[in-house]
């Protein structure tokens, strides 16, 4: 069956977006971590809206038959680092740790948070205290029940200065406390209420009981988790390859496949070809590996590609301390300059949409009733003419008080997207009178350029891996370099106030009225060039059935990869639950 | 002999002293942090207060010179400390890499010779004869095929097309994946690919060491007694040719420990080219410096052992009439 007659459908958005992480611009880096994120209460997730893709969200998980037993084969793009899920750094980790190490809390396909060890939990009135009840069911791999304890020594690990723990420190920045509060239940409680802080709980948690006398950094568990999950680690050679087995005391959710291998294959040009020669069973795809994809009969013998929206997107920082760019008209004209519909339809082959503020268009923060900024150079022109950059003395290039309107725009090696982006840019600045130099740097010398605000402009992509919409750790002013993620130093007084607001009314509704007046102010203030959302893409052997995308991506939900199965397997085919109704 | 075999020694410590103040204090001066690196290509930011934790548990916000000190006072210990990424010893994960980097390079270094040799003495004994042409000008075409597209377009025949030989990895997917028969045809292509490129070299240098040799008075001689051809070539002229290869042996050696990024990124093979690549992305200092260290020293005592190779082989080295 082709995935034509699969159930197809558009996924609702239901909380919010953002978090943040710079992906070598275009998106294509991320496959769906968690990373810094403030925030509190669910919001109202009775807020439904019909996306406005191009492509609809895949369901497959209703799909018969299902059927049990054979080896998921995964392609990893680098070796983790470590199982131990509170040091965990990058999406390899993440992938893997997702089979082995149950969350807390998960989302669902909608961005809901449904229960995970946690069968429930309760928030005060005061909002500030999370207070959690465990499964009584749940068992590590050696049979001993996973305890409050647990989930306390995990939540401590992470705000102990002695641990590096880059993807969850910020989380639980405002921690007062965390105590079990009961044989099944524990207590954390925050110095201030914030309306997305039960996103903090979509977290793994490490057994206590193994790391009481051993050195935190060094514990051999870090290499060779317990697991609580579906599956548990049966080898792992370094650099090469991950083996995961059922977990014979697994509770709860189990998996389909037997086995679980990864690889670890860095080079996209040949997990292409493992996946079309069988040795994987899914690749992640750039957008000249679709269009390959596409006219390679091979691919449609075998596989097929998978395309959805993230919340990703593309963006060009410009530095408002900058005298260039301090002006919101010059850097409003610099968007009108941007051929962002030209980018689409040619770079992106029309696998993107163009963006009008700091969401994806999938997240309810964003108000689809503000239009971009048109492409327009005679419009720009004149906002620069009555800015004061004028080409005075004939060079061809603008200049205002004896200073060139010139620039370096840095973008990260490991891009081609962005590069190609930033090609088209610099030649339309040039016909109008700005030139612009592309800088190249290797990723690590990238992020500290752009982290410690040293830039004029750089190309950039947001990657978000849970729908936290909150713009305040990257927007405000308060924000800027060197405090605060805000590189591109954008002060708006207003913008500051709305953003404050929002983060204190417990309103669902009428936070998202402030998202989108907010929306507005940043799409006139233009505090960075917003280009577009770009889809993520990837290709699946046709055996591997029962995948689900979601705007947090394939891998970022519950049961997400847990749930797939192997449509040609020898094993029992089981009954399958009826399809998930739609919104 | 050995008065020439001390000197070197002792000229070897300045060279090795400095290469480990300009690695430590290059990389540490580069832009850039393990801070800023974190996640990769999935490229997360950390939070300023995450950043300035790690930076303390990694001990960077110590001063340059003390780091310094405290890195020269463990590696004399021979204790290379351990790695920023995933803190198991910097020695463990060398020790890991280094086996399947000498292997691969090894047979690629023993393949080159065993084609390059015979090849070198057959066209250096006919200079400008038609092998000559012939080979000269393939062996450059292969010397200029860049090493990724060649790698890619033997993946894309042997591996896709014609499934003779394994795409990528040291074994299959057990449990076919055990006998030597599987190892052997998965370095069958990044072997290739690593020889082809320095076939050149190889082949082209012999060539000229006995196209100058071949009229030399001693082979006429030795022609003259009555010697084949053949065995005047290879008896007399390869003798002498043996020099400049001894030395050039010297300088390629030490690139066996060190491991091909491209080629092992991929095969996707767990050697130590990736390991030293990934480890600079990471800016994880401990194992970059010590790569750097292992390659430093191992070319400083393989230059010295083609060195005193070479006195063996000639007496006029040794004496120091030549070179």
């Amino acid at each position: 069956m082709r995935l034509a007659a699969s159930l197809s459908r558009v996924c609702p958005a239901a909380l919010f977006s953002a978090a943040v992480f710079l992906v070598p611009a275009c998106g294509d880096g991320s496959r769906g971590n968690r990373a810094a994120r403030p925030v509190v209460r669910p919001a109202n997730p009775a807020r439904i809206r019909a996306s406005p893709a191009l492509l609809g969200y895949l369901d497959e998980s209703g799909l018969p038959p299902r059927r049990e037993g054979g080896t998921l084969r995964r392609r990893l793009i680098g070796d983790p680092a470590t199982l131990n899920a509170v040091m965990q750094s990058g999406a390899p980790e993440q992938e893997v740790l997702q089979y082995v190490s149950r969350n807390i809390l998960d989302f669902d396909s909608r961005m809901r948070l449904v229960p995970g060890l946690a069968e429930s939990y309760t928030v005060s009135p005061d909002g500030r205290s999370f207070t959690f009840t465990i499964r009584k069911d749940a068992r590590w791999e050696d049979g001993s029940p996973v305890s409050p304890a647990d989930a306390v020594f995990t939540i401590r690990s992470i705000v102990d200065p002695k641990v590096p723990s880059p993807v969850f420190k910020s989380v639980f920045d405002g921690l007062l406390s965390v105590e079990a509060s009961g044989d099944h239940s524990f207590t954390a409680r925050f110095r201030e209420p914030s309306a997305y802080r039960a996103m903090a709980f979509v977290l793994p948690v490490l057994p206590a009981h193994r790391f009481s006398g051993v050195d935190f950094l060094h514990a051999p568990g870090n290499r060779a988790p317990l697991a609580n999950g579906p599956y548990r680690l049966a080898s792992w050679r370094a650099q090469d390859e991950i083996v995961l087995e059922r977990n014979p005391r697994a509770w709860g959710e189990r998996g389909h496949f037997d086995r679980i291998v990864f690889k670890v294959l860095p080079e996209d040009a040949v997990s292409y070809r493992a996946l079309v020669g069988g040795t994987v069973d899914e690749t992640r795809l750039d957008t000249s590996g679709r269009e390959r994809a596409r006219s390679d009969r091979a691919f449609a013998d075998c596989c097929r590609m998978v395309e959805y929206y993230d919340l990703g997107w593309n963006y060009i920082a410009l530095n408002n301390k900058s005298p260039l760019f301090s002006n919101p008209a010059v850097r409003r004209a610099l968007t009108m300059l941007l051929d962002r519909a030209g980018i689409v339809r040619g770079l992106f082959r029309g696998s993107a949409r163009i963006l009008s503020g700091p969401w994806a268009p999938d997240s309810p923060a964003y108000d689809p009733a503000v239009p971009p900024l048109p492409f327009n150079p005679r419009a720009a022109s004149a906002l620069l003419d009555a800015a004061g950059w004028r080409d005075s003395n004939g060079d061809g290039t603008r200049d205002r008080g004896g200073r060139e309107f010139s620039f370096d725009l840095l973008v990260s090696s490991g891009t081609t997207t962005g590069r190609q982006i930033d090609e088209t840019f610099i030649a339309e600045l040039a016909r109008a009178g700005i030139r612009a130099r592309i800088r190249s740097l290797e990723w690590a010398s990238f992020t500290e350029r752009v982290d410690s605000g040293n830039f004029e402009a750089a190309s950039l992509a947001w990657s978000a891996s849970d729908p936290n919409p909150d713009p305040y750790p990257y927007w405000h002013s308060s924000q800027s370099p060197p405090q605060g993620l805000n590189s591109q130093s954008y002060r708006n007084d207003q913008a500051d106030r709305l953003m404050e607001s929002a983060r204190r009314e417990q309103n669902g509704e009428r936070r998202l009225a402030i998202y989108h007046r907010l929306h507005r102010i940043f799409r006139d203030d233009a505090p960075v060039i917003f280009v577009a959302t770009s889809s993520q893409k990837f290709g699946f052997r046709n055996r591997v059935r029962g995948l689900v995308t979601s705007p947090l991506g394939l891998f970022g939900i519950w049961p997400g990869p847990i749930g797939w199965w192997d449509a040609d397997g020898q094993g029992q085919a089981v009954a399958s639950p009826a399809a998930r109704s739609g919104p | 002999m050995t008065r020439y075999i001390l000197r070197r020694l002792l000229l070897a410590v300045p060279t090795l002293a400095g290469i480990v103040v300009l690695v430590f204090f290059l990389l540490h001066l580069a832009p850039g942090s393990p801070m800023s690196a974190m996640g990769g290509d999935s490229g997360r930011r950390v939070s300023q207060r995450a950043a300035e934790e790690m930076r303390k548990i990694y001990g960077l916000d110590r001063p340059l010179p003390e780091r310094f000190g405290r890195w020269v006072s463990r590696v004399v210990r021979l204790d290379f400390g351990e790695s920023f990424v995933d803190r198991r010893p910097v020695l463990d994960r060398i020790e890991e890499a280094l086996p399947y980097t000498l292997v691969l390079n090894g047979l690629a270094l023993l393949l080159t010779l065993a084609i390059a040799v015979p090849l070198g003495v057959v066209t250096g004994g006919r200079p400008e004869g038609a092998l000559d042409r012939a080979s000269g000008a393939l062996l450059f075409a292969l010397y200029s095929l860049p090493a990724f597209w060649a790698a890619l377009l033997l993946q894309a025949l042997f591996s896709v097309r014609l499934r003779w030989l394994p795409l990528y990895g040291v074994v299959s997917d057990s449990p076919e994946g055990i006998g030597l028969a599987d190892r052997a045809s998965h370095l069958v292509l990044p072997v290739v690919c690593l020889t082809y490129g320095s076939l050149a070299f190889f082949a082209r240098l012999i060539r000229a060491s006995v196209a100058e040799t071949r009229n030399a008075d001693y082979v006429l001689a030795a022609r003259a007694r009555g010697l084949s051809r053949r065995e005047a070539l290879w008896k007399h002229a390869f003798r002498n040719a043996l020099l400049p290869l001894v030395t050039l042996l010297g300088l390629v050696l030490p690139g066996l420990l060190s491991g091909s990024v491209i080629i092992e990124r991929i095969f996707a093979w767990p050697g130590v080219g990736r390991l030293y690549f990934d480890s600079i992305l990471s800016r994880d200092y401990p194992v970059v410096l010590a790569l750097s260290l292992l390659g430093a020293v191992a070319t400083l005592l393989l230059t010295l052992a083609a060195d005193i190779a070479s006195a063996a082989v000639d007496p006029r080295v040794r004496d120091g009439t030549l070179g």
